[in-house]
């Protein structure tokens, strides 16, 4: 009796990570391609930028927030990239541009709504079309093109047999789940999330765990768009588009609760891969663009009712 | 609390003043010229959105045809947005002599031009056609036809296959005409090749370079592809940088743009038809002119030629 329970709170607790590998299934019996190493290296490839947007987004549902504007930055950052990754300095700097622009976008964000008490929702909507809109005018509303040999080699390029992309959300995720799970820092993120007044009565200062969430989005959003632009070879004001509901969806799928104060890093990680392999399986099969947003959709719903309902049960 | 909110009003305040005073300097392509056959007349141009290159090169076009006929142009963007473009249109009245118009909608623009038309503004239908333009009052349409600039590019990739082969298409967001109508080219000229296949449904990338690039890549895992046909330079691009340089995969866009032609030079991209965006505009600057001058058009439909461009021809249009 003990152990059958014990087995379905097991299931239920990881009921998502058997939903990803029944889809595999299915999707590796329809189109035995689909597990080919070519093609498990472009679903790392694919899923890359959206994990690191992701994390970051992982820290701000958790604090109780959310980001609307991490498509935007992601673009800005993408186009300073660009103007810089001509080669006509050492590629680090045009990283460290963009992941510094990214952290300040991030940090306004933050301050807005902690310290100027404006809802998330409206503050990253307004950064969400200012930011959009200072990409296109730094540019001109030209993609900026002629990106040095190095730097538009980097994200094509393989470390190890592993997609340079693919490496730089390992290293992401992996800082990033060690912060959440395993300091003071990550204890108080969630404490934010799950009660803001009784973590401010136990003495955190809300304001700040508040502004720094925002600010890791931002600082992982501008080193999207660092490797976007690196991997699209040309700076494009209009990239990552709607990237902000994506990087949502992989944290919901992922059992990163809306409310605030639940998630886990590596539900981030299977929600993201989750909703990569639906995209390039759907690719694969070559279904039509119009059933392939249909059941994307469907599966979306689906996968998390399964899981809250596997969750419900629980309790 | 109340003092950090003063300030942050203050802040706020001081940025969108001098923010505005800045957009105010560099004022959305006000044009002002004395001399010229068009001198006098005050011209809108209002532009779909100004996001791409192409926009751009609508843009620079109509400046420079706006100096030589010393017309007093203003060039606006109505944001892809409908309701816009019709308000930009209602406030036009009684301001301006005459409107040149890119549809962001080509349903949705009629009634708005009707109102102008009959206020006496000389309105002008540039870039895409509105449905049934002739009957609310449009004076001339000046755009390119995306059925034939998708049949060129259709044709051009079914003479580099020899009439033979397997092909995909990427197409722009469902539903928008301008790429319905170049896939309406691409299925004319596929009728005359049975021998050339669709392996797969054509994908919607939404002129999306990375989407382009995260679906060609998936296919090249799963299918041998012969050719890939974008309906625009971004989306051949993303094709590209999947395939590689020099892949042997023919891949082909729609446009003409600046960053089109660096991948065609690269040779990530074959050849792209080009859309001369800066000729329509040019066209309707200058039929506007006439018939402000009381002039009449030989003909009110100005078709602008598709041009192929490939590695061969490719210096002659940077």
């Amino acid at each position: 009796m003990e152990n059958k329970k014990k087995a379905s709170s097991f299931i239920s607790e990881y009921f998502i990570f058997f939903i990803f590998i029944a889809i595999v299934v299915i999707l590796t019996i329809m189109k035995p391609s689909f597990i080919s190493p070519r093609n498990l290296g472009n679903i790392l490839k694919q899923a890359s930028i959206n994990g690191i947007l992701a994390f970051g987004m992982m820290f701000v549902i958790i604090s109780g927030g959310f980001d609307m504007s991490v498509g935007s930055t992601l673009a800005f950052a993408g186009i300073l990239a660009a103007m810089l990754g001509k080669g006509q300095v050492p590629l680090i700097l045009p990283l460290i541009i963009s992941m510094f622009a990214g952290l300040c976008v991030g940090i306004l964000n933050g301050v807005g709504i902690s310290v100027g008490n404006l809802p998330a929702f409206i503050m990253t909507l307004g950064t969400q079309t200012g930011i959009r809109g200072l990409a296109l005018l730094i540019c001109g509303g030209n993609p900026v093109t002629g990106l040095s040999e190095g730097y538009r080699n980097l994200a094509a390029g393989t470390i190890l047999g592993i997609p340079t992309l693919a490496v730089f959300w390992i290293v992401v995720a992996a800082i990033c789940s060690f912060v959440a799970t395993k300091t003071v820092y990550g204890r108080r993120v969630f404490a934010c999330g799950g009660n803001i007044q009784a973590a401010r009565v136990a003495g955190i200062n809300t304001n700040f765990i508040r502004i720094s969430t925002f600010a890791i989005a931002g600082l992982l959003a501008g080193l999207s768009g660092f490797l976007m632009t690196s991997r699209v070879t040309i700076g494009q004001p209009t990239a990552g588009e709607s990237y902000e509901m994506d990087a949502i969806t992989a944290c919901v799928v992922g059992g990163v609760s809306m409310s605030g104060g639940v998630g886990k890093p590596w539900g981030v990680i299977v929600g993201t891969l989750l909703i990569t392999i639906i995209a390039n399986g759907l690719d694969i099969l070559g279904v039509s663009a119009y059933w392939q947003k249909i059941v994307k959709g469907l599966i979306i719903v689906v996968a998390v009712l399964i899981d809250v309902k596997g969750k419900s049960k629980k309790d | 609390m109340k003092k950090l909110t003063l300030v942050m009003a203050i802040i706020l305040a001081v940025a969108l003043l001098t923010g505005t005073a800045f957009a105010a300097q560099m004022e959305n392509g006000v044009l002002r010229a004395g001399a010229g056959a068009g001198a006098g007349y005050k011209i809108l141009l209002l532009q779909q959105h100004r996001n791409n290159a192409f926009q751009n090169g609508v843009y620079d076009a109509a400046v420079a045809a706006a100096e030589e006929l010393g017309c007093d142009l203003t060039i606006l963007s109505s944001d892809s947005d409908a309701a816009t473009q019709i308000g930009q249109i209602e406030q036009a009245i009684g301001e301006y002599d005459a409107i040149l118009f890119e549809p962001v909608n080509p349903d949705a623009l009629g009634a708005a031009s009707k109102e102008a038309a009959d206020a006496g503004v000389v309105v002008i239908n540039i870039i895409s056609a509105c449905t049934d333009w002739e009957s609310y009052g449009i004076a001339a349409l000046s755009c390119g036809d995306n059925v034939t600039a998708g049949e060129t590019e259709m044709q051009n990739v079914a003479d580099l296959l020899g009439g033979k082969g397997k092909i995909a298409i990427l197409t722009g967001p469902s539903g928008d005409s301008g790429g319905l109508q170049r896939l309406e080219g691409y299925t004319n000229i596929l009728a005359n090749y049975p021998e050339i296949e669709q392996v797969v449904e054509p994908a919607d990338c939404g002129w999306d370079t990375a989407s382009a690039q995260t679906t060609v890549e998936s296919w090249l895992s799963a299918y041998e592809l012969d050719a890939i046909v974008c309906e625009n330079d971004g989306m051949a691009i993303g094709a590209g940088n999947a395939a590689g340089a020099n892949s042997g995969i023919i891949i082909t866009g729609v446009d003409g743009t600046p960053d089109g032609f660096e991948a065609i030079k690269d040779g990530r991209v074959t050849g792209t038809v080009s859309q001369n965006g800066g000729e329509m505009a040019a066209n309707g600057l200058n039929a506007a002119v006439l018939l402000l001058k009381g002039e009449t058009l030989e003909s009110n439909t100005l078709i602008t030629t598709n041009t192929w461009i490939d590695a061969n021809n490719l210096a002659d249009y940077e």
